[in-house]
C-alpha cells in the first residue's frame, strides 16, 4: 500500500466516508462528516497510521485533503 | 478580588481588548455581508455610530469586546455581555458570548474554536458565571452545529434559537478540542 493509499484510507475511516469521496477538493466543514469531532479523530488516525505527532499549527492548517498531503510531506511522508 | 482581564491567551490565539485604533477595521468587517448576514441587524454602520459604540462600551462593566489575534494577525472579534440588566460581568448569572471570524482563511477551520474556548474558560473559571446563553438564527446551521459541539443545548426552538451552555457540559464536551489546540509547538522547542 502506498502512502497515498494509506492517507485516503485514513481519511475514509476517520470521516466515515467512501474512499471515492476522498479527493483533493475535500475540505473541513465542506461536508457534514468532516466537523470538529471528525477532525480530532482524523488527526489521531493519521498520527497512528504514519507514526508521527503533528504540530498544532499543522493541525490547524490541515483543512483539506490536499493540505494534508503537503503537511505530511514535511514529516517526510513520501507521496511521489 | 476578581477583575476583568483585558487580555486572554491560550489555544494558539490572543484576545486583547478592542482599541480605538481598531475601530475602522472592525467597522469594515462588521459591514461585510459575509459577516453581517448572520447578525440580527444588517444595517450598515457609519463611522460616527462606530465611535459612539466604542465610547459606550469603554465604560460599561456589563460587556467586553476583544480583538482575536492569531500569528500576530487580527482575524476577528469576540465579545461577552451580561445577560440580565443591572448585572456586571463580575456578578452575572448568565453571560452571552459572541464572535465572528473575519479572516476567511480561518472561518471554516478548527482554529475558529480557539477564541471560543478561551472566552468560555474566562467566563466560567474567572468570572464565575453559571451559564452561557446565546441566540442563533435558525437558518444559521453552521453556528448551531458549532455550538452543539461545545455542549450547548437548545432551550427554545424558534426563528431565533435560544441555546444554553452549563459548565459541566462544556468541560466534558470541550476536552478533545482543548487538547488538540493546546499542544506545545514543536517548532519552538
Amino acid at each position: 500500500m502506498t502512502n497515498l493509499d494509506k492517507l485516503i484510507t485514513g481519511f475514509s475511516t476517520a470521516l466515515g466516508i467512501e474512499p471515492s469521496r476522498v479527493t483533493d477538493d475535500l475540505s473541513y466543514n465542506a461536508i457534514a462528516e468532516w466537523d470538529s469531532t471528525a477532525h480530532m479523530i482524523l488527526i489521531a488516525q493519521l498520527e497512528g497510521d504514519f507514526q508521527l505527532m503533528l504540530d498544532t499549527d499543522d493541525i490547524i492548517d490541515m483543512s483539506s485533503f490536499s493540505q494534508a498531503k503537503t503537511i505530511l510531506a514535511k514529516y517526510e511522508v513520501d507521496f511521489s | 478580588m476578581t477583575e476583568l482581564h483585558r487580555s486572554l491567551r491560550g489555544y494558539q490565539v490572543f484576545l486583547d481588548s478592542v482599541t480605538e485604533q481598531e475601530l475602522e477595521l472592525i467597522r469594515q468587517w462588521r459591514n461585510d455581508p459575509a459577516v453581517s448576514q448572520f447578525m440580527l441587524s444588517q444595517q450598515l454602520i457609519d463611522k460616527e455610530q462606530q465611535q459612539a459604540w466604542f465610547k459606550k462600551i469603554s465604560n460599561d462593566s456589563s460587556q467586553q469586546h476583544f480583538m482575536i489575534r492569531y500569528k500576530d494577525q487580527n482575524i476577528g472579534v469576540a465579545n461577552i455581555k451580561a445577560c440580565y440588566q443591572g448585572e456586571t460581568l463580575l456578578n452575572s448569572r448568565a453571560i452571552e458570548p459572541g464572535l465572528y471570524i473575519a479572516d476567511e482563511r480561518y472561518r471554516s477551520n478548527i482554529l475558529a474554536f480557539a477564541p471560543t474556548l478561551l472566552l468560555n474558560d474566562y467566563c466560567f473559571d474567572v468570572l464565575g458565571t453559571a451559564c452561557l446563553k446565546a441566540c442563533v438564527k435558525a437558518d444559521n446551521q453552521a453556528a448551531l452545529h458549532y455550538n452543539s459541539k461545545l455542549g450547548y443545548q437548545i432551550e427554545k426552538q424558534a426563528d431565533l434559537v435560544e441555546i444554553v451552555l452549563y459548565k459541566d457540559d462544556y468541560q466534558r464536551q470541550s476536552q478533545g478540542l482543548k487538547a488538540l489546540l493546546s499542544r506545545p509547538s514543536l517548532k519552538n522547542q
